[in-house]
């Protein structure tokens, strides 16, 4: 019995991802635009993200993207904020990729090569988004792509923690 | 002992298991290379239609719309 618990807690653990509910980690990475200036996580204290976990590889963060750039535009001079984290092996590629998509940078983005944050949130597809309220604690998680469908769903969250 | 030692060793594989065995979504770059892919992909299937019809001498017989007759 006391084997299958441990064995039980073991599994859990490696399976375990970052959970709605549990403080958000906190982090210093590289801006991606200027990678020799960091960004902390303190800095989004009492704000309301959505940190975005992609790659510009990945074909769920390209779709999803476009519908990114429109929310941040929507939610503009409010204290939410849309955080993309690229792990991608070369910065560059996230660069271009964005230039297109997001060419007056709205959206902060951040550069984490060594893929930091998708191993302190247990990421466990891709895109993953987590949406983090004022108290730095994750209200929901957003594993692939987010659709039109979710985004609805999502704007209706993101005011109810802006009301709060 | 030997149910500690058991225990201890389970830990060790389970820590491993992660990054030995699972590829993680996040380290899968390589893998979304169009190179990668088992399906042909359009630009792929032009360029082997082409060496087949060099190799093979004869041109067609790649669709499903043949009879199977082979006399093509």
């Amino acid at each position: 019995m006391k084997v299958i618990l441990i064995l039980l807690f073991i599994y859990a653990n490696i399976m375990a991802a970052g959970k709605e509910g549990d403080k958000a980690s906190s982090f210093n990475l590289p801006n991606l635009y200027h990678l020799d200036k960091e960004v902390s996580f303190d800095r989004y204290n009492g704000k309301v993200v959505l940190l975005n976990l992609w790659a510009s590889w990945c074909g769920g963060c390209q779709e999803e993207m476009p519908l990114f750039v429109d929310l941040q535009k929507e939610f503009q001079g409010s204290d939410f904020f849309i955080l993309l984290s690229s792990i991608d092996k070369e910065s560059q590629n996230a660069i271009d990729f964005l230039h297109d998509i997001d060419p007056n940078n709205l959206l902060d983005a951040l550069y984490d090569s060594e893929k930091i944050l998708p191993k302190a949130y247990r990421c466990i597809g891709m895109p993953s988004s987590y949406l983090i309220d004022k108290n730095g604690n994750i209200d929901t998680v957003y594993v692939g792509s987010i659709d039109e469908e979710k985004m609805v769903a999502l704007k209706a969250k993101i005011k109810s923690l802006l009301r709060k | 002992m030997y149910k500690n030692l058991m225990i201890v060793t389970l830990i060790f594989l389970s820590g491993c298991s992660e990054k030995l065995v699972r590829v993680m979504p996040y380290e899968k770059e390589y893998f979304a290379q169009d190179k990668m892919s088992l399906s042909p992909i359009a630009d792929r299937a032009e360029q082997e239609g082409h060496v087949f019809l060099i190799r093979e001498a004869s041109a067609g017989g790649e669709s499903a719309f043949q009879g199977g007759c082979g006399c093509r």
